[in-house]
């Protein structure tokens, strides 16, 4: 397919609350299915709400595992491809927890990304919870390819530039980002589209959680930097768009940022961040 | 980064509807039936007033006037009716004397001379007022502590600053000022100067020994890893200032956090045992 429908799904997480989430996603997910979309996207730990501290142990889950399969249900069942966050449990382990972005799509689980970049330093706390991911994730679906990401992966370009040198053309972070860093990810999630003419798609959680308020905000950036959507600041939206993979050409054409691609310093830069 | 006086201004249309979705949110979640807050007639607590109004609506909001007689002050009191009426909160007057006199003949050692300690009495026992009305009323304690007083530590612990939730605490009280005044607050009241009312007379600038408008920019200094002496370079004021003003805000810790414990088990509460704060 080259031209798709993305449903942005802004929800209010509950903390602590996976029926009630999984309530939300589902008639969420009904209504993107009623508006004709092929692939809707949820918040950051959508699954659970963002700030747990020590409840995420009781929160995690594996992949598969219950809450994965009644949305890979849903998936089957409204027939779109879906992607939510959730602390996901290692299969090896009993206290080992990634925070995990999923896709899945009508024919059950497709791929998962674990976040590589945990932020823990203001109000974060994400690496005494969470082991990094450590890779990126490209998929190809029926849709197109999809890659993932997870909020502050977005500020290390590199991540997005693999994911797109993995194949991915529609770039989807989910986020979980309070209001004092929306003029980061407003600029970030441009840069990282334009600078790899792609689609990024970012979702971020609206609501507030232990007086971290989540700015919403979720957007649609297109390969030449183009705003194609935007949800509301701050409270649940659910918003449709558009996006046509053919446009990449166009834009790839004319910023040709990956034919200009100079792999030799990468070396040198590897070498540099080894040392700094 | 320039410390100048612009470092503290503030979105304050997009601060008001932070601060009052806060307010409208905790309460919500809580489950409680409204809000009750100290009214001193005092820029804080009447902008704490008026964001509690706007946020979840006066008739749920009540503020309570604690007078007593040593500090009694009809312009206080006048101040904190207006902001009330402007807000369309309710409100409440408890005289506290009778309670506070009933502690200065009880207390073996009660020392009259030493008003500090005597102050600590006043705050602690208007605490305990707003918060007899919260639990019978089923409410919230909606607390007025703005970031000045909570980084320099000038407030009574377990006194004026307790409460269940503190949406200013993280605005200097210049940019509470901002707030009230863009509020609507009579510019008298707006930038009223600020006392604790622990005795006649006290005003926290005389008191702490420096301007709020100096004060609040050591602070954001300090707040933003910025070392005593470039603070000092750049606001061209003395060093023992801005040592003193940063040696106080250290040594205040213990009044902002749960008290200390040794580590005797697997999760320890105010070290390891991290739980979100609001219930589910």
């Amino acid at each position: 397919m080259t031209r798709i429908k993305l449903a942005l799904a802004q929800i209010e997480a509950r903390r602590e609350n996976k029926k009630e989430n999984l309530r939300k996603i589902q008639e969420f997910t009904n209504k993107a299915q009623n508006q004709g979309a092929n692939l809707i996207i949820f918040p950051e730990l959508s699954l659970t709400g963002y700030v747990m501290r020590d409840q995420v142990y009781e929160m995690a889950e594996t992949l598969p595992g219950p809450s994965s399969r009644i949305i890979q249900d849903l998936a089957k069942e409204t027939g779109l491809h879906i992607i939510f966050g959730m602390p996901e449990l290692s299969e090896k382990a009993k206290a080992t927890i990634f925070n995990t972005a999923v896709l899945v799509g009508p024919k059950g689980l497709i791929g998962k990304y674990r976040k590589m970049y945990l932020p823990t330093h203001s109000v974060f706390e994400e690496k005494r919870y969470f082991r990094p991911g450590n890779q990126v994730a490209s998929f190809g679906t029926s849709l197109g390819n999809i890659g993932l990401c997870i909020c502050y992966d977005l500020f290390f370009p590199e991540v997005c530039r693999l994911t797109r040198l993995k194949g991915a053309q529609l770039i989807v972070a989910i986020s979980a980002s309070p209001a004092v860093r929306r003029s980061y990810f407003e600029i970030l999630t441009v840069a990282r589209a334009l600078e790899n003419t792609a689609f990024l798609a970012y979702v971020n959680l609206a609501g507030i959680e232990e007086g971290l308020q989540f700015w919403g905000g979720s957007r649609v950036a297109g390969p030449n930097g183009d705003l194609i959507a935007k949800a509301r600041y701050d409270v649940e939206d659910l918003v449709i768009c558009d996006i046509d993979f053919s446009d990449m050409k166009t834009a790839e054409a004319s910023i040709p940022t990956l034919k200009d691609l100079r792999p030799e310093i990468f070396a040198e830069l590897k070498r540099e961040a080894e040392q700094f | 980064m320039i410390l100048a006086p612009n470092v503290l201004d503030l979105d304050l249309p997009e601060t008001v509807s932070r601060i009052t979705r806060f307010i409208k949110g905790y309460f919500e979640n809580s489950g409680a039936n409204g809000l009750v807050l100290g009214l001193s007639g005092g820029v804080d607590s009447g902008v704490i007033a008026a964001l509690s109004s706007l946020s979840i609506g006066g008739n749920r909001v009540l503020g309570l006037l604690l007078p007593e007689s040593e500090t009694y002050s009809s312009k206080d009191i006048n101040d904190a009716k207006l902001i009330a009426e402007k807000f369309g909160l309710k409100t409440q007057v408890c005289e506290i004397t009778p309670t506070l006199e009933s502690f200065y003949t009880t207390i073996p050692v009660f020392d009259p001379e030493d008003r500090l300690c005597k102050g600590n009495i006043k705050a602690r026992t208007r605490m305990i007022y707003i918060y007899y009305y919260a639990n019978k009323l089923s409410r919230i304690v909606c607390g007025s502590s703005d970031k000045s007083e909570a980084m320099m530590g000038y407030f009574t612990k377990w006194g004026d600053a307790a409460a269940d939730i503190s949406p200013i605490m993280d605005l200097y009280k210049t940019q509470v000022r901002k707030v009230a005044a863009y509020l609507g607050f009579p510019p008298e009241l707006a930038e009223k100067p600020a006392t604790p009312a622990l005795w006649p007379n006290q005003l926290a600038e005389t008191e702490l020994g420096i301007k709020y408008e100096t004060l609040d920019l050591i602070l954001y200094g300090l707040e933003h890893f910025m070392s005593a002496e470039e603070i000092v370079s750049q606001l061209n004021i003395e060093a023992s200032l801005v040592e003193k003003v940063k040696s106080r805000w250290l040594s205040a810790e213990h009044k902002r956090r749960l008290p200390l414990t040794v580590k005797l088990e697997y999760r320890t509460i105010g070290a390891d045992f991290r739980l979100p704060r609001e219930g589910y």
